[in-house]
């Protein structure tokens, strides 16, 4: 990787696709509810005027609402706006089916999100017909199969990052490819941060370095970019925005973690102890369900006055059982300084390893309790989630509710499949 | 103005097995009698082993979220809308 490189754009025809479903869970609430459709409607966490706003419907965008604002500020702008909360299972169920549809055309599919598809058709049949054409059809199908009222923008390019990039060219209902033939058409009317992973301040750092634009982006030199990024972060873009692959990679499970934001204000640690009990149940049946244990346990508390403090610990022995991590969690969360309003806390474990590495303990049975703690999940399982909790947990029932994470898809599916 | 309840609802079904469609015809609740002219979205989910289905319906101006529990066969009734803002 010397200074010297000099690589032309990929010349290689369109393998790529990125599928991304417009306004995801509002458009499937149109779908559901048909008198919703042509209405400004927003998904929000909770129908609340601080809810959070998580999927605005494309009449919605019109008027201005965007992801990440509060319900009440949404009404600000549209007062006759309609605020639904979230049906998970709706979601899941058009991701699914929409990963039916894609992979009669190719099994090379990375999921993205709970709405976005990766598709790499280099090798399949369906490449000879043209991915223009094969992009129209996938169009069709997921209005006859699917829903009439959801549409999809897809981006066509010789890597993911151009492919991604063409599916935000045109929302919603887009079919933009980019490739070796109009590049620089589309470089010239981008600015850097509607480039995909460049926010400000990537920005900022690129104008220090004399790139104010996507063509100087892409005409910059290697030792511009190193002098950008400072890491081998410069080489990965001098290979995008040329059309080269670097982002096919998939990584591994580090953690499992669940997070809450309380609808009221709790300060003492007795309060807050039965949410965090529910916490490390969902946390930790996850990790038991992907054949994990951990060695690590942290816990991040968000305060209403914007403060935050966090602690992790880790551990010579790993951990399975929910008792054994909400008993570490606690102690953590009695180890903050602070007595303020909680408005956020999140739980996660680290340090992972497969279960079936389990040491046996001198003064523990290990496989006693493990034989309990699975048949607590053998039995959640059949009657519903919590039918047998502890009673630190009681009155946590309405509480941290079913949630798709934003972008995280690694056990989507799993759950899906194990629904099913 | 969408509306959460939990009624028990008569549900007259259809299952045409040449074009495999399925679809609640009509439903009775409250002693009326609502046709469905649309069915918007069928999904399901697993609460324990209970399997429920639910149809998500419209009929003339109103919307009826249906719910079928698989165990029971009964159906209930969780969520009426006009489609207008609260």
């Amino acid at each position: 990787m010397g200074s010297q490189i000099e690589l032309p754009f990929n010349s290689k025809p369109s393998t790529i696709m990125h599928i991304d479903l417009n306004s995801c869970f509002a458009s499937i609430e149109q779908q559901a509810n048909p008198l919703l459709r042509n209405k400004p409607i927003v998904v929000a966490a909770y129908n609340s005027p601080s809810g959070c706003i998580l999927a605005p419907s494309v009449e919605a965008k019109l008027l201005g609402i965007k992801v990440g604002m509060r319900v009440k500020d949404g009404k600000l702008l549209c007062p006759n706006l309609i605020v639904r909360g979230p049906d998970p299972w709706k979601y899941r169920t058009v991701h699914l089916a929409l990963k039916k549809i894609l992979l009669e055309y190719t099994n090379k599919l990375a999921p993205k999100s709970i709405d976005e598809f990766v598709l790499n058709f280099e090798g399949f049949p369906s490449f000879s017909r043209g991915l223009t054409l094969v992009a129209q059809e996938i169009k069709t199908r997921i209005k006859n199969e699917i829903g009439d009222w959801l549409t999809v923008s897809i981006g066509i390019g010789p890597n993911r990052f151009l492919a991604k990039m063409g599916s935000n060219l045109k929302k919603p209902d887009g079919l933009e490819e980019i490739n070796y033939k109009n590049f620089l058409d589309v470089y010239q009317k981008l600015t850097l941060v509607k480039l995909h992973g460049i926010d400000k301040s990537y920005t900022a750092r690129l104008n220090l370095s004399q790139i104010y634009t996507v063509m100087d982006f892409y005409n910059a030199t290697p030792s511009q970019l190193k002098s950008a990024f400072q890491s081998i972060q410069w080489f990965y873009w001098y290979l995008r925005l040329r059309g080269w692959e670097i982002d096919d990679v998939e990584f591994g499970r580090k953690s499992f973690g669940n997070m809450y934001s309380l609808p009221k204000a709790l300060v003492a640690v007795e309060e807050l102890s039965p949410i965090l009990h529910k916490l490390v149940q969902k946390m930790s049946y996850r990790l038991r369900l992907n054949g994990y244990c951990c060695k690590g346990v942290h816990l991040a508390i968000l305060y209403r006055d914007h403060s935050f403090w966090h602690k992790g610990v880790s551990l010579k022995n790993p951990l399975f059982d929910s008792q054994d991590i909400y008993r570490l969690a606690v102690k953590i969360m009695s180890a903050s300084p602070y007595q303020k309003s909680v408005a956020n806390i999140s739980v996660s474990c680290f340090n992972l390893s497969k279960n079936n590495t389990l040491q046996l303990d001198l003064f523990d049975n290990l496989i006693k309790k493990e034989s309990l703690v699975s048949t607590i999940d053998s039995i959640n399982e059949k009657w519903g989630d919590f039918v047998i909790t502890p009673g630190k947990m009681l009155g946590t029932k309405d509480l941290i509710p079913d949630r798709i994470a934003f972008g995280n898809i690694k056990e989507l599916e799993n759950f899906i499949i194990q629904n099913n | 103005m969408i509306q959460q309840i939990c009624a028990p609802v008569s549900v007259i079904f259809s299952f045409n097995h040449q074009t495999r469609v399925i679809k609640p015809e009509k439903i009775i609740w409250d002693s009326k009698i609502y046709f469905i002219s649309k069915v918007g979205f069928h999904h399901s989910f697993r609460q324990g082993s209970t399997r429920f289905h639910i149809f998500s319906v419209v009929s003339n101006n109103l919307f009826f979220r249906l719910s079928l529990n698989t165990d029971t066969l009964f159906w209930n009734l969780e969520e009426i809308s006009d489609g207008l803002p609260d």
